[in-house]
């Protein structure tokens, strides 16, 4: 199979609007005959929901929270990027377009990058006209700031809500079109698999999590927006449910997986204290602005830090880094916070840890100002630690955060399989091997509220799509196969619990998958995840049954497929041998540790097609093609 | 939206316990100021009481009030038992939330306001009975309603259940004044927590006025003063 | 220095099922554990104990989607003002301490099993209309009405609220107001919700009631739990706004 990027010609500025008028129309007297499918009420899938039931086509809506207004997204804080040049410092679309693909390392489709940025701005103006309540100046305009080290402000935010205040946009848009009567919710649903007629997506099977009944619902089209993997991990900042299993599903019935081993990793998140902990919580990046990062010079140094004086301190990242010093990129802070701790040098009970010190600032611009700024973080971590960041350095760590990878997509988000459209964290597209700061709240509401309206009518107008009925064959098979899973897993009863398998699996990914990784490594990985996989199926044990409100069984088949999924992380990382953004091959580093592109050799998408259980996948390969934006080295010095 | 649809709902019926609530807050406003011209003696006192009775319009005011009244108790009454049916099962242990959050205004008056609900309409249904339809003395030709007040206030256990119906009616304001502003939907950053003070302080007076009354008459009945 | 707790768990196997406190004994319990890791701990113990897990919600686990929400000794949401179940840390305890978990208890919040319940009456209240209707495309530009800065806040302000329904949980009436005024107030602040002002108070006010919910007896007792610490001035601010709506202005 050749993967076709399905990017139009002509300069790149055009190619969206080229696009949208090459697109099919579906007459507005036709729409409420077409059923679209939509999996996941995050940013992605609410605002396409809200939209395409605006369009008036009949929408069903799953997700597995009690509210659509719960999915993940709710937890973004720090903003969301728009080329809108309101502080007249220079930003353009153009501009956002060159960041994002330098930023991502030179591994993102160009043309899908320039779109982004090209509604970028009618984001704002429709997150705006709903209501969204966006930081403001006195003069009533709104506010913006530079995030993540850009030289330019661009970010708009909703104080440290802004994930939050965008996803409440959406769902208010949604729950008007449930009122209206053009989409339908289903809460509480899980969807267990992906339902293909005649080469086509034409339903999904999901579980209803309070009845445990197996559902089967039918349609003409499925966008599947069920966010990111980055639990694969374990310990994460993402919210404990997130899951890859609807992703893998459909990646198991056809659709292509592309370029899972770029994940990223945030370097400032509160530290692991405990085997007990369930998950991360970041703290703002923001925070690096003013703390001093470092740790003591001679491993094993154990005294407080107030005892230890500056001529035994190593402020790292302003040693390695002049010119950036604490504002180095996520990825580069990262791997540095990971390099000292190997040499013995992290802090805390762990040794896995560094200081992020705000000592200086406070000296130097007064407790109050450091209040205004981080009071809430300062609070939050208070809470969290039992330590006051004004008197002793806050401890960071870093802490996997997002997921570049995906299923793939082609320029209109449509998947290898016909009808199956993937939005937000869930596809590949738009980040190559790093993400920036505020541009996934960008990427999932662009998705919705302004790519799929048109590509999925495009899709709709141009195919037939005969009528399926639930019953229809497909339908039973997905049922009896997600059904036959469900028993399987409860019939092992073993002496493992299904968190002891995802600690197991997590700490795999994170020692050999995680901020640094190499052959020897990644080979062992695949090794381990295979033999945990095994001990799974024959030693997990899952309480309860399955016609029941159960969270232990919708748990252990998150875990059971986390444990598929690992492998192709695995496997992904090893054959990319190279290291970029996110990927960091220890075999492919500059002489003064810095990460080596391989741009001759590495510049494609990695998409993967699913051949069995334990089977190596197919590796198909999508070249990266760049026209307007030249591959260089990226540099920090 | 028609009044009557609004009237029914929650909040349309909070708004008019909140009326009738203060009109009848009114009421005792002017019901004290005539009360206290017993001080003032036998004559001032039934001349005032006489000139009230003797006006037509009282039927029409005395239909009123009542209606205002009923509507109150009826629609606390109703709210109440929709309240409790809100939720069916109790909970195993129950603390205030006040505990961690000074922010609650939660007090023992407005958790008993049903209570002393109760009992002011006990309470209003004895006063009625005692002096609207009790003994009727004359003096110079007009009911001497002195001289029932007198002889009914000479008992101490008539005093001792009068202040503890006045207590009961300041604890209802104490709560119910603060209550109908919100409800009414006066919500002002400097006015409100003055606002709050000020039932408080209306509460305290109109319960002071009403406490000296038994008081005084006791005292003068047994010849004191 | 590890503790250990006694647990009075509301347990119950359905919607239609009888439920009753049971008690646990949660031992090796870390200061630094939130409460919800201390009761992955207990439900992982009772996982290898063959015995059913409690069932309870929660995703974030930082105090923001609204998931999580139980009644920790009497308070909804547990010790901490401005703060969610998923915030309350273990050190807020002392060794020896017997804690009661209940679920929040309402009868437009059905418990489904244990301590998870169901709010799905929050969402049609939002549906009922708490939005501003615009369509995708329609938007003039962001800057094309300015908005004061306090008028912002204030609106955001209100739009915090999460949706927890710890509101309705504390609430001896099990009232909604406060969770309905937030989006009132959230969007009768900003100009573009002026426009349906009116009729948003009167259909959500309408639908609020239609779920079951009690009404208000302004005690304050919801803006003592909110973990968002909202005003019950938003309260008042309904109650204008549905005045205003009746009287036809
Ligand atoms: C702590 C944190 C802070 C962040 N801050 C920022 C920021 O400041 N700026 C920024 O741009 N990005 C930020 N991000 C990233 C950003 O929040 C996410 O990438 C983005 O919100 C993903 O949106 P989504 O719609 O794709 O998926 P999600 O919001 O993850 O939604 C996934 C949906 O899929 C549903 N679902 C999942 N599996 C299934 C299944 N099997 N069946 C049915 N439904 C399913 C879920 O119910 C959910 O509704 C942050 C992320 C984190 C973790
Ligand atoms: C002297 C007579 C009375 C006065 C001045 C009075 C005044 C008030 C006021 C001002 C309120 C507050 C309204 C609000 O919360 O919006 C109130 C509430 C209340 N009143 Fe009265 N009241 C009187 C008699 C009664 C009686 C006879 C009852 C008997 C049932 C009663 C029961 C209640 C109850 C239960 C409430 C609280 C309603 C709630 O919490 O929702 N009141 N009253
Ligand atoms: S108003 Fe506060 S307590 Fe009520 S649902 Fe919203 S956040 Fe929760
Ligand atoms: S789990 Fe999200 S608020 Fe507690």
């Amino acid at each position: 199979m050749t993967l076709d990027s399905r990017v139009p010609g002509g300069p790149i500025a055009e190619k969206w609007d080229r696009r949208k008028f090459e697109n099919k129309l579906v007459n507005p007297a036709n729409r409420r005959k077409y059923e679209i499918i939509v999996v996941g009420t995050g940013l992605a899938g609410a605002s396409a929901a809200a939209s395409l039931g605006e369009l008036g086509y009949k929408v069903k809506l799953f997700g597995i929270h009690d509210s659509p207004r719960r999915a993940h997204s709710i937890a973004a804080q720090g903003g969301i990027n728009a080329a809108k040049n309101y502080r007249n410092d220079g930003d353009s679309i153009y501009r956002l377009f060159y960041d994002t693909v330098k930023g991502g390392d030179y591994r993102a489709r160009e043309a899908n990058v320039y779109r982004l940025a090209q509604v970028s701005v009618d984001i704002i103006d429709q997150c705006v006209a709903q209501g969204v309540p966006f930081a403001r100046e006195y003069g009533g305009l709104l506010d913006n700031r530079s995030f993540g080290g850009a030289q330019v402000s661009r970010t708009f935010y909703a104080r440290g809500q802004t994930g939050q205040q965008l996803l409440l946009g959406a769902y208010q848009s949604l729950m008007r079109q449930v009122d209206a009567g053009t989409v339908d919710l289903y809460p509480r649903r899980e969807m267990l698999d992906l339902v293909v007629v005649g080469g086509q997506a034409r339903g999904i099977v999901c579980r209803h999590l309070v009845t445990g009944e197996l559902e089967s619902h039918a349609g003409q089209a499925v966008l599947l927006c069920s966010g990111g993997y980055g639990t694969v991990f374990y310990l994460s900042t993402n919210a404990v449910n997130s899951n890859v299993t609807a992703a893998w599903r459909a990646h198991k019935r056809g659709a292509f997986f592309a370029n899972p081993c770029f994940t990223q990793i945030h370097p400032t998140c509160i530290p692991v204290s405990g085997d007990h902990q369930s998950k991360l919580t970041l703290m703002s990046e923001s925070l690096r602005n003013d703390g001093r990062v470092w740790v003591p010079k001679a491993p094993g140094d154990k005294r407080p830090p107030a005892q230890i004086p500056d001529a035994d301190r190593d402020y790292y990242l302003e040693r390695r880094y002049p010119s950036f010093g604490n504002l180095v990129p996520r990825d580069v802070a990262s791997r540095a916070a990971k390099a000292v701790c190997d040499e013995g040098r992290g802090v805390g009970e762990t040794g896995l840890s560094v200081y992020l010190d705000f000592a200086d600032a406070i000296r130097r611009l007064g407790a109050d100002t450091i209040t205004a700024r981080y009071g809430n973080l300062f609070d939050m971590y208070k809470r969290i630690t039992d330590e006051d960041p004004y008197q002793v350095p806050m401890r960071i760590y870093p802490a996997v955060h997002y997921t570049m990878g995906g299923l793939w997509v082609d320029y209109t988000l449509l998947s290898t399989i016909p009808g199956l459209f993937v939005l937000g964290e869930a596809n590949f597209s738009d980040h190559g091997a790093n993400r920036l700061g505020a541009s996934a709240l960008m990427q999932g509401l662009a998705d919705g509220y302004f790519v799929a309206p048109y590509t999925v009518a495009n899709y709709l107008g141009g195919t037939a799509t005969p009528p399926v009925s639930p019953e229809h064959d497909a339908f039973k098979e997905a049922r009896a196969a997600s059904q036959a899973r469900i028993d399987q897993v409860l019939a092992v009863k073993g002496s493992r619990t299904i968190r002891q398998f995802h600690r197991a699996i997590g700490a795999i990914c994170w020692d050999y998958v995680g901020m640094s990784r190499n052959e020897e490594g990644l080979q062992k990985a695949v090794t381990e995840i295979r033999r945990l996989r095994e001990a799974f199926w024959q030693d997990v044990s899952v309480p309860g049954d399955r016609n029941n409100l159960n969270p232990a069984l919708d748990y252990a088949g998150r875990v059971a497929d986390y444990l598929e999924f690992a492998e192709l992380l695995a496997l992904d990382a090893l054959e990319r041998r190279e290291s970029c953004g996110g990927h960091f091959r220890e075999e492919f580093q500059t002489p003064d540790g810095e990460a080596l592109r391989r741009d001759d050799q590495f510049s494609y998408v990695a998409a993967w097609e699913f051949q069995g259980v334990g089977a190596r996948p197919a590796l198909h390969k999508e070249p990266l093609v760049f026209e307007e934006v030249h591959p260089s080295q990226r540099s920090y010095k | 939206m028609r009044l009557q649809q609004a009237s029914a709902s929650s909040i349309g019926s909070k708004i008019l316990v909140a009326l009738t609530g203060l009109a009848l807050f009114v009421f005792l406003i002017g019901h004290l100021a005539g009360n206290l011209l017993f001080l003032a003696g036998p004559e001032a006192f039934n001349q005032y009481a006489h000139a009230l009775i003797g006006n037509p319009l009282v039927y029409v005011a005395e239909v009123g009030l009542l209606s205002v009244f009923l509507l109150h108790v009826a629609k606390t009454v109703a709210g109440v038992l929709a309240n409790r049916s809100a939720r069916p099962t109790a909970y195993a242990t129950r603390r205030w939330a006040k505990a961690k959050n000074p922010r609650s205004r939660k007090s023992l008056a407005s958790t008993t306001m049903i209570v002393t609900g109760v009992f002011t309409a006990l309470f209003v249904a004895t006063h009625l009975a005692t002096f609207k339809f009790g003994t009727v003395y004359e003096a110079a030709g007009i009911r001497d309603l002195y001289r029932l007040q007198l002889e009914i206030f000479s008992a101490p256990g008539y005093v001792v259940f009068y202040l503890v119906a006045m207590g009961v009616i300041l604890f209802h304001l104490w709560h119910g004044l603060s209550s109908a502003a919100q409800s009414l939907g006066v919500d002002h950053p400097q006015w409100t927590p003055r606002l709050l003070v000020l039932g408080r302080v209306l509460s305290v007076a109109i319960a002071g006025g009403f406490f000296l009354i038994p008081i005084y008459t006791f005292l003068l009945s047994r010849g004191v003063l | 220095m590890a503790m250990t707790v006694t647990l009075k768990v509301w347990r119950q196997a359905g919607p239609a099922a009888p439920g009753r406190l049971e008690t646990y004994t949660a031992t090796n319990v870390h200061p630094d554990m939130s409460f919800l890791e201390m009761l992955d701990v207990v439900n992982e113990d009772l996982i290898r104990a063959g015995q059913d897990p409690i069932a309870f919600d929660s995703d974030c686990r930082e105090g923001i989607c609204g998931s999580c929400g139980l009644v920790i000794n009497g308070i909804p949401h547990g010790p901490d003002a401005g703060a969610t179940t998923c915030q309350v840390h273990m050190r807020r305890f002392r060794n020896g301490d017997t804690i009661t978990i209940e679920p929040f208890r309402a009868r437009a919040f059905p418990v489904l099993k244990d301590l998870v319940v169901d709010r799905g009456a929050f969402d049609r209240i939002i549906a009922a209309g708490g939005y501003v209707s615009m369509n995708v495309g329609g938007a003039p530009d962001a800057n094309a009405v300015p908005i004061p800065k306090d008028v912002a806040d204030r609106a955001m302000d209100n739009a915090q609220c999460i949706g927890c329904g710890a509101c309705v949980a504390v609430c001896k009436n099990a009232a909604a107001h406060l969770f309905t005024s937030a989006k009132i107030a959230h969007l009768g602040l900003l100009p573009q919700g002026e426009a349906e002002r009116g009729r948003r108070v009167v259909q959500m006010v309408e639908q609020m009631d239609a779920e079951g919910f009690g009404s208000c007896s302004n005690e304050g007792e919801c803006e003592a739990v909110c973990p968002k610490q909202i005003s019950i001035a938003s309260i008042a601010r309904m109650n204008r706004d549905y005045l205003k709506a009746a009287l036809g202005k």
